[in-house]
């Protein structure tokens, strides 16, 4: 019998659809995938299961018996607990408190008895043989990467018998990642559900035993994983087929430089980096997670400082700030890591986001111009094809991929033709993926220069002009042409390279 | 062959479990840089104090000025918890002097009928600080509104009860704060307590669920925490050290109020930053209250001694919250760089 079966599940936010006859069922010691394009109604779905919010219609059943959780904590009482992609953790407090948040174990007068927590800590990382963390370390001290472990740690510690993944390898390095496969599958094993969304097919190919696929807020098929090929599988989840993922890689570019790089330091994590980047160019940026790549999109954008020379157009500059960096048609912008925290301001409009930096431009003797700011959001709406009811919804009510689609638009009005993207497509559906890359060869074609940064190497290999590869800070190499491929860029970034 | 037998198969760099770091020294004390500035500070005043003034380093001094800063520490306890949060609370203002009108007009020689009335206002700060929480709750309020809309209601009721400051307390309720307990009076002992409260309090499920509350809401919120309940808790505390402050305010007095209590709201913040404690919620500790407290309370004896006019003590109460601010501001960028 399936531990969850879930029948005819809708919810509805105002009068958004976001769930309509859903079904779903998984049985115990599986690993069950849930498959969709970003707005299928995935998240919606888990955030029912883990009581995040209550569903409008349907029924679900646990172990055979009616389940209706009001709150988080009533799915935990059932033995469902989630990994949430949009982290549940507090940054001021420590790893192991957030583990064990509101299940310390405790001495007399309530107290937090820290010295069994830090025992259960350690016996909790020990068993599913964690990477390293440090129980005691402030939790805002941990990057992306460090936190999302966390997080997972927090929902072994209560020991469900449904654990649900949201994206979790998303923001993990490579190595991590396929720590968490093994993970799964020992979770499995362990006779727990497992519930994995992610949109890396090489990982639910690994690891699922079945999968069900979302579409538009309704289940459109659920499969054996063994008995369904990729292409079914993508064709099910867009509704049509996926000509390709990637776009035809035209070579665009030209003999004129856009941004020369010459020398860069940064602290100990950058050093003596040298390139260029050609107008019409995607430039990739390939490695190791943690080998300077962060940093030199950081340095480049003016958010930490860096030592060295940057020329713009043949130009020097300067650049102190994020705001210098903005300026006009010779300048730089940005699509950041994180953006939640650093790209959105998630309680604003769509149309709000896409203006805040270059209020400027519609301004008239002080006054604010609506019309020429309406005229300029429609059209970068209409352009990017963000799907918003309104330019007025809130940018945080939007599916990931149209908030990152929010974010290029963001740049794009900055009017910069230099465009940094440090995993642009991180936690995006495979359609907007597509959509991203056509963009950013689109762009290409029209004259910009892209500096382009992924964590998912395929796509580095499969669009970007040239790759620079890094290590410890350095460029280790650059691959051209039919160089690239995902074992020269491995090679360089794990291989000492011998003096040239 | 796919990526993850590649990675499998080189060589890579050591495993990260065997590169532990020791402990972020440096890190820990950028964290703690606005209370080590807050201490900084009040080892000054006290020195310049010591200098100007002799007698300062004895244990009947320590006694008077804990005294003296003790209804404003018992106010900025309350206003801490609420600020950890990540709120505010100006209704504290109006529960003191309500507190402080109610004992006045019904405390009697008899002691049956004192405790009754004085145990009546803790429930009655309570119960109105739970409000003020189930009101941001339920109407999804800013803090800063509910709680002036609540304060000016309390004062007016105050007012209502006394329009002008009289009534009286019995003598021996007065004679409490100069009572001695192996040579520290009582208002030292207080002090004791709240610092044990404190750590007992942040050590509770309940503590670090508020703490975490201001930290990041949401995340709470994700992870099983009744954000109306912790508000009703953090306020109905708050309410509740009000009015404390206002029981210990009138042995100092003698007499009660109506308006007394608007004297410690804006200090009951400042005091807290003061300390530490960040206005975003998440951070800061009571130690660092009750330093800003005593600093802000012996800026007053210094204007005294120095003999200029009283009306410097706002003025230097200001600068010096003006460099906390800057302190904390400068460490917290720091702390920031170093992460990058």
């Amino acid at each position: 019998m399936d531990l969850v079966t879930v029948n005819g599940l809708s919810k509805r936010y105002g009068g958004i659809v976001a769930l309509s006859e859903a079904a779903f069922g998984a049985r115990a010691g599986e690993v069950h995938a849930l498959l969709g394009e970003n707005g299928a109604g995935k998240s919606t779905f888990i955030q029912i299961l883990s009581g995040a919010v209550q569903h409008d219609g349907g029924t679900i059943l646990v172990d055979g018996q009616d389940y209706r959780p009001a709150n988080p904590d009533a799915a935990q009482a059932r033995g469902i607990a989630a990994v949430f992609q949009e982290l549940s953790l507090i940054p001021d407090l420590s790893v192991e408190q957030n583990i064990w948040f509101r299940h310390e174990p405790r001495t007399w007068l309530g107290i937090v008895n820290r010295a069994e927590m830090r025992r259960k800590t350690l016996a909790l990382l020990e068993k599913y043989d964690f990477p390293a963390l440090r129980p005691e370390q402030e939790l805002r001290r941990l990057t992306l990467a460090e936190r999302q472990i966390v997080e997972i740690a927090k929902g072994l510690a209560k020991d469900p018998r449904i654990l649900i993944l949201d994206e979790a390898t998303s923001a993990l390095p490579a190595r991590e990642a396929e720590w968490l496969l093994k993970l799964t599958r020992q979770l499995a094993a362990e006779g727990r559900l497992v519930i994995f969304i992610s949109h890396r097919m090489a990982e639910v190919r690994a690891i699922a035993d079945r999968l069900t696929i979302f579409r538009n807020g309704s289940t459109v098929a659920a499969h054996e994983a063994a008995a369904v090929s990729d292409d079914e599988i993508v064709t099910q989840m867009i509704g049509r087929h996926l000509d390709r993922l990637y776009p035809e890689r035209v070579p665009t570019m030209t003999d004129r430089v856009a941004l020369k790089v010459a020398n860069l330091a940064s602290g100990s994590r950058l050093s003596g980096v040298d390139f260029s980047l050609r107008e019409g160019e995607v430039l990739g940026v390939g490695g190791l997670q943690g080998h300077g790549q962060r940093e030199l999109f950081q340095a480049l954008f003016g958010a930490t400082k860096a030592s060295g020379a940057i020329e713009l157009w043949g130009r020097p500059a300067a650049i102190g700030n994020p705001r210098q960096a903005l300026t006009g048609k010779d300048g730089i912008a940005l699509v950041p890591e994180d953006r939640r925290g650093q790209g959105l301001l998630l309680t604003k409009s769509v149309r709000e986001n896409l203006t805040l930096s270059v209020i400027k431009r519609f301004t008239e003797n002080g006054l604010l111009s609506r019309q020429k700011e309406a005229a300029l959001v429609k059209e970068m709406v209409d352009f990017l094809r963000i799907k918003a009811g309104t330019p007025e919804q809130l940018a945080g009510t939007l599916s990931g991929g149209n908030q990152q689609k929010v974010i290029f638009g963001k740049m794009l009005l900055t009017q910069a033709r230099v465009l940094l993207l440090y995993d642009p497509t991180r936690g995006v559906d495979v359609g907007t993926k597509g959509e991203i890359f056509q963009l950013m060869r689109d762009l290409a074609a029209k004259g910009y220069a892209i500096l382009f940064h992924s964590s998912d190497m395929p796509e580095l290999v499969h669009v970007a002009d040239r790759v620079l590869v890094m290590r410890n800070g350095r460029i280790a190499a650059t691959l051209e042409g039919d160089h690239i491929s995902e074992e020269e860029i491995l090679r360089a970034a794990m291989l000492e390279t011998r003096a040239a | 062959m796919s990526v993850e037998q590649t990675v499998e198969g080189a060589q890579m760099p050591a495993h990260r479990k065997d590169t532990r770091p020791g402990i972020d020294w440096r890190g820990r004390a950028l964290d703690r840089a606005p209370f080590l500035v807050a201490c900084l500070m009040l080892a000054l005043i006290v020195a310049i104090y010591g200098s100007l003034q002799s007698g300062v380093f004895t244990l009947d001094e320590l006694n008077l000025d804990t005294a003296a800063a003790m209804t404003l520490m018992l106010a900025a306890t309350g206003q801490t918890i609420v600020l950890v949060r990540g709120g505010i609370d100006l209704s504290i203002g109006g529960m003191i002097s309500l507190g402080t009108v109610i004992a006045a007009t019904r405390f009697t020689d008899d002691p049956s009928t004192t405790a009754f009335w004085a145990l009546t206002i803790l429930a009655l700060g309570f119960l109105i600080g739970a409000l003020n929480g189930l009101l941001i709750s339920l109407l999804k309020l800013q803090p800063f509104l509910v709680t002036l809309a609540t304060w000016s209601i309390l004062n007016g009721v105050a007012m209502i009860i006394l329009p002008t400051d009289g009534g009286s307390v019995p003598g021996w309720w007065v004679g409490f704060a100069s009572a001695q307990l192996l040579g520290l009076t009582s208002p030292v002992w207080m002090l004791l307590a709240l610092l044990l409260f404190w750590w007992w309090f942040r050590a509770t499920r309940v503590g670090i669920t508020i703490q975490a509350s201001g930290s990041n809401e949401k995340s709470a919120f994700l992870s099983g925490v009744s954000i109306t309940r912790v508000n009703i808790v953090t306020y109905g505390l708050s309410g509740l050290f009000a009015a404390g402050a206002a029981l210990f305010l009138i042995t100092q007095t003698g007499a009660g109020s109506p308006t007394i209590g608007k004297d410690y709201i804006l200090p009951s913040v400042a005091a807290a930053v003061i300390g530490g404690v960040s206005l975003f919620g998440g951070r800061g500790h009571l130690a660092g209250t009750l330093i800003g407290a005593l600093v802000l309370t012996l800026i007053g004896n210094l204007v005294f001694v120095l003999h200029v006019s009283s009306y410097w003590q706002p003025v230097a109460s200001g600068v010096i919250l003006l460099l906390s601010v800057l302190a904390s501001s400068v460490a917290e960028k720091a702390a920031r760089s170093r992460v990058q």
